[in-house]
């Protein structure tokens, strides 16, 4: 960010107080990348579903805006509502997560995906880890592949990820270790000799 | 190792899957989701604030003395016959105890609602 740049907290007080759209259109462009990112991850890959989910973020967000205490950071509360969004829509339907997945996958209009199996070397080798990755993340509870995410994927402390689920940092503990023991064994192929 | 996370984790904790899921976060962080009219439809979605705005109260209690003033400076005769009568009424005949409870009812009920009115939620 660049020092010049309006700060998060002078963007929500200009949308609170002054009913300040433009503000909050700044806050949404600034965030729109890592919310997406990590309900893409959440939703294992599933972009037009991850997209639904990060608008209805956002308009939860405006609506709320005057309960955010700024007790944690503006982008930490963004995942925490957008994790309760992702866990809502997730109990209200039957995911089919293996599906439409790898369709998703190829169709990533970032250029994140790569070339799949045909490519070569290191963005092959990449890319085939992203979609075994994203395999393994459907097998793993929602509480286990929440953890998971906010832990590795958005880089939280376990107190951060604790605020974001709602829940006591011992859990998410748990539900790192037990996400990670699924992983391990449904990413098999990706151990080293020897493990 | 640059997952906050894993501060707790002592060197020997981490392992092969520690490494795939750093690296695929970092990947995943490297690459920056290009907009595309997201924000656009953001807030195009977004409804319409509910909330009032701080000087309405203060103003709508303002115009409605401005108003009251008003009509007893133009018509103060009808001010006037409007208040005997209302004494005459409420205040010269006797009233009856299921009278008083009926009206202490209907007032109760008219002040909470009223309340209820101006103190409801933005949402």
């Amino acid at each position: 960010m660049a020092s010049n740049e309006v700060s998060d907290a002078t963007l929500i007080a200009r949308a609170l107080v002054g009913d300040d759209r433009h503000a909050f259109a700044e806050l949404v462009r600034r965030h729109q990348s890592t919310v997406r990112a990590c309900l893409r991850k959440l939703t294992a890959g599933n972009h037009a579903l991850a997209d639904d989910l990060s608008q209805e973020t956002f308009v939860l967000a405006w609506r709320n805006l005057k309960s955010f205490r700024q007790e944690a950071r503006f982008s930490t509360w963004l995942y925490r509502i957008a994790t309760n969004c992702w866990l809502s829509n997730a109990r209200k339907r039957k995911e089919e997560l293996l599906g439409d997945r790898d369709d998703a996958v190829a169709e990533d209009d970032d250029g994140n995906a790569g070339d799949g199996e045909n490519a070569h070397g290191d963005h092959a080798r990449s890319a085939s880890l992203k979609i075994d990755l994203e395999r393994a993340m459907a097998v793993l509870s929602e509480g286990e592949r929440a953890a998971i995410v906010q832990c590795y994927h958005n880089d939280l402390t376990h107190e951060e990820a604790a605020y974001v689920l709602d829940c006591p940092v011992g859990t998410v503990k748990t539900h790192v270790l037990r996400g990670k023991q699924k992983l391990k064994l449904a990413m098999a192929a990706w151990a080293p000799e020897g493990n | 190792m640059t997952a906050n996370s894993h501060n707790a984790d002592t060197t020997a904790d981490r392992d092969w899957l520690d490494g795939l899921l750093d690296a695929d976060a970092r990947e995943a962080r490297s690459g920056y989701i290009a907009d595309g009219g997201f924000t656009a439809r953001v807030m195009q979605a977004l409804p319409l604030r509910l909330t009032l705005p701080a000087w309405r109260k203060p103003a709508i209690v303002a115009l409605w003395g401005v108003a009251l003033a008003g009509i007893s400076l133009a018509l103060p005769g009808a001010v006037l016959d409007i208040a005997r009568e209302a004494y005459r009424l409420l205040g010269a005949h006797p009233v009856s105890l299921s009278g008083m409870a009926g009206a202490i009812l209907f007032a109760g009920a008219l002040s909470w609602s009223a309340a209820a009115y101006a103190l409801r939620t933005s949402e």
